[in-house]
């Protein structure tokens, strides 16, 4: 029936597209699409596929840095409403009353004009800075990495590793003996060792550039005409285990339970998603695009050189040279041109007054959605668990940590996750502000192109994708959490 | 068995408590033998749970004196967490730690609060579980237990940090019928074995069995208080008489 309703509706749908001129198709993915977008990866994109990409970074960007701060901003405030004192209390209240109850894409317009508020950039301000705000956004001292970071990642990975079993032995130590045993500062003091070793022993890893090499070699070497095979078998297997495991949580001594309809059709989704990507794999695989050194290749092959080209980047951070990993970086304020316009330079790293009003907008909304969530959560733990901790003779800080938090959080977490969500789409109220994320730069090439169901299609599908890694990475741990009932 | 010349474990003087304008305790006196079993009734909202509650400060009285094995319950954080070492408590609703099994429930305390060995530690658990009657249940989680194991795992959790006196704040009162027994069975055991009792209970079965002395509490004062057999069969205050010809 489901499928029946869709091939009605596509056949309706391609008709009235015919009669109205409207093309359907995917050769504007290797076009130029004509226009320059005002941030990202790349500012003068040469195919319409590739200004997706930098529109979905800088919507990735805003979004991850924004949960990351509204989380912390969100834990504090949700905490400080909680506070015995008066006045503290009352702050965070009137906080999430009053963000909450102004629309959002007000508030954006406030930080914009805020921001469009301050002064230009004057012969005067020309010099390295720590911080500067102006109408031409937020310039900020940060860290980059620098000579054999990531040979030196590769050793902190190690090293947290270490650390932790270091931090176990000592805290088996204190269970054994009953002494201190220290174990967070055990770990702390292994991780600092580790990672000062490292910052100096870093080229001794350089022989790794090899293996790195290799990988990318063995990947550029698989046919182009495999890699739409592979992700076709690929989305086949995946969705033929999950039903598998669905059935086996269905299937009981007596044999098979009774299906319901829902588990059917869930079912029927798994298995239709999965013919999706293979006809997407087919036909967008095969497609042939004109890449930036003007030769043609199939969607399939780029794909597959992109993979081994993040291998054969990664080889070339193994140099061997000796430096430090990370390099602190300053912004200048700088006369640039002929012309003489003064400028930020490349240095430090630079928000955009677009991209600080979404982030500092969504970071601020959300946060106070979040603080109520985190007051919920621990006020959820009942009060019988005070008492019964207080009668043991707990100390606070150990009754927080050892009874309150692991409650707490399995309560926070489905509504956190819904939060993440949330203010993950919100960015999409940038486009009002100019802001280059995936929504304006797909309006754009709207516009330029006249495929507008195809763009759709897109934004769909990237917004698709990003919910359901966020909630797939939510659910992983509200599973882990939950409690163990009858 | 006569505790008559034990010496004083808990002396009570005037304790008054006020929650806002309601008065709660309006002066209570009472003092606990060692190895004494007392068991405090009375109509609901007499104040017999904010009394016991005031014992190990989970409420503060406001007047009056409180004394626990010779240390006074003052706001002086180091004589509380003294007392509460060595007093435990099991509540209504038994407020075991869902998130943690069984034997974490018990062991936690003796590991945090004591810091002693884990291996010791759970070696008394399982110890404490056996003399619960419920040693099987160990890995489990308390949502998986019956209220009645859960209220023997919330007895042993007190015992685990070996204190020399008992509170039991209405402990068969949000149990099924026949879950009763089970846990005043091993009430009655932890009586017998010596263990100072105060018991908040309705099971006046209980009373005139293990009590040494009954307490009965009305609006927030000890109207009257002797023997089990003395307060069943010759009640000498109106109160106390309309009090039991209506429960018993």
């Amino acid at each position: 029936m489901v499928l029946l309703f869709f091939k009605i509706l596509g056949g309706e749908a391609s008709k009235n597209f015919a009669r109205s001129d409207i093309s359907f198709g995917f050769g504007w993915l290797g076009d130029p699409p004509g226009f320059s977008i005002r941030e990202g990866i790349d500012l003068q994109p040469n195919s319409g596929i590739r200004a997706l990409a930098v529109g979905g970074l800088n919507t990735l960007r805003v979004a991850f840095s924004g949960i990351v701060a509204a989380t912390l901003l969100g834990t504090v405030i949700g905490v400080a409403r909680l506070s015995k004192n008066f006045i503290v209390s009352k702050l965070a209240s009137f906080y999430i009353e009053t963000i909450r109850n102004v629309p959002l894409l007000l508030q954006m317009f406030f930080w914009q004009v805020l921001l469009q508020s301050r002064s230009s950039l004057t012969e005067e301000s020309v010099g390295t800075k720590l911080f500067d705000v102006s109408n031409k956004g937020i310039a900020s001292t940060w860290v980059f990495p620098s000579t054999g970071f990531w040979p030196w990642l590769l050793i902190m990975i190690g090293g947290y590793y270490l650390a932790r079993k270091v931090a176990r032995t000592r805290r088996k130590y204190q269970e054994d003996t009953g002494e201190d045993g220290h174990p967070g500062l055990f770990g702390f003091l292994t991780i600092l060792g580790v990672a000062i070793v490292g910052w100096f022993v870093h080229p001794l890893l350089s022989f790794l550039s090899i293996l790195w090499d290799g990988i990318g070699n063995l990947i550029g070497a698989v046919p182009a005409a495999s890699v739409s095979l592979l992700i076709a078998g690929l989305a086949v297997a995946v969705a033929a285990i999950w039903i598998k495991r669905f059935l086996d949580t269905k299937r009981t001594p007596a044999g098979l339970g009774k299906l319901t309809d829902d588990d059917i059709f869930r079912m029927i989704f798994a298995g239709v998603s999965a013919l999706v990507i293979v006809w997407i794999a087919f036909k967008v695989g095969g497609a042939i695009i004109n890449k930036p050194d003007g030769t043609d290749a199939s969607v399939a092959a780029v794909l597959r050189d992109g993979l081994a080209n993040i291998f054969y980047w990664f080889g070339d951070k193994f140099t061997g040279e000796a430096g430090s990993p990370l390099a602190i970086s300053r912004p200048v304020v700088e006369v640039r041109g002929t012309g003489g316009f003064i400028q930020y330079g490349t240095t430090g790293i630079l928000a955009t007054v677009a991209f600080a009003s979404v982030w500092i907008a969504v970071t601020l909304y959300t946060a106070a959605f979040i603080a109520e969530i985190i007051r919920g959560g621990i006020l959820a733990v009942a009060k019988g668990q005070t008492e019964a901790s207080q009668a043991l003779g707990l100390r606070r800080s150990q009754y927080l940590r050892l009874i309150v938090l692991p409650q707490a959080f399995r309560i926070i977490l489905p509504p956190l996750g819904n939060q993440y969500l949330n203010l993950a789409k919100n960015t999409s109220l940038g486009t009002a502000l100019a802001f280059g994320e995936i929504v304006a730069v797909g309006s754009t090439l709207m516009n330029q192109t006249g495929q507008s169901l195809p763009i759709v299609l897109v934004w769909m599908a990237f917004y698709l994708t990003l919910s359901l890694s966020l909630s797939g990475v939510v659910n992983y741990y509200n599973r882990r959490m939950a409690l163990v009932e009858r | 068995m006569s505790v008559a010349n034990n010496k004083d474990v808990i002396i009570c003087e005037g304790v008054k408590k006020w929650f806002g304008d309601f008065q709660a305790l309006k002066g209570v006196n009472a003092t606990v033998k060692e190895q004494e079993v007392v068991v405090v009734i009375g109509p609901s909202g007499s104040g017999k749970s904010t009394f016991i509650r005031c014992i190990n400060r989970l409420e503060a009285h406001q007047e009056g004196t409180i004394i626990v094995d010779g240390i006074e319950l003052t706001n002086d954080v180091r004589n509380i967490d003294k007392i509460r070492s060595e007093v435990g408590m099991v509540f209504q609703q038994f407020n075991l730690f869902p998130h943690l099994t069984i034997l974490d429930n018990i062991a936690l305390a003796p590991l945090w609060v004591r810091k002693q060995p884990r291996g010791e530690v759970e070696e008394e658990a399982m110890a404490l579980l056996e003399r619960v009657g419920i040693p099987e249940q160990a890995d489990k989680f308390p949502g998986q237990l019956s209220g009645g194991q859960q209220q023997r795992v919330a007895i042993a959790r007190a015992l685990a940090m070996k204190p020399k006196i008992m509170l039991f704040d209405e402990p068969t009162s949000a149990l099924d019928p026949e879950m009763i027994k089970e846990v005043l069975d091993v009430m009655k055991e932890l009586a017998r074995s010596g263990m100072t009792m105060i018991v908040v209970t309705h099971e006046m079965g209980f009373a005139r069995e293990v009590a040494d002395r009954v307490l009965f509490f009305d609006y927030g004062l000890v109207v009257e208080e002797g023997t089990p057999d003395h307060f069943f069969e010759n009640p000498q205050h109106d109160r106390t008489k309309l009090f039991l010809s209506q429960i018993l």
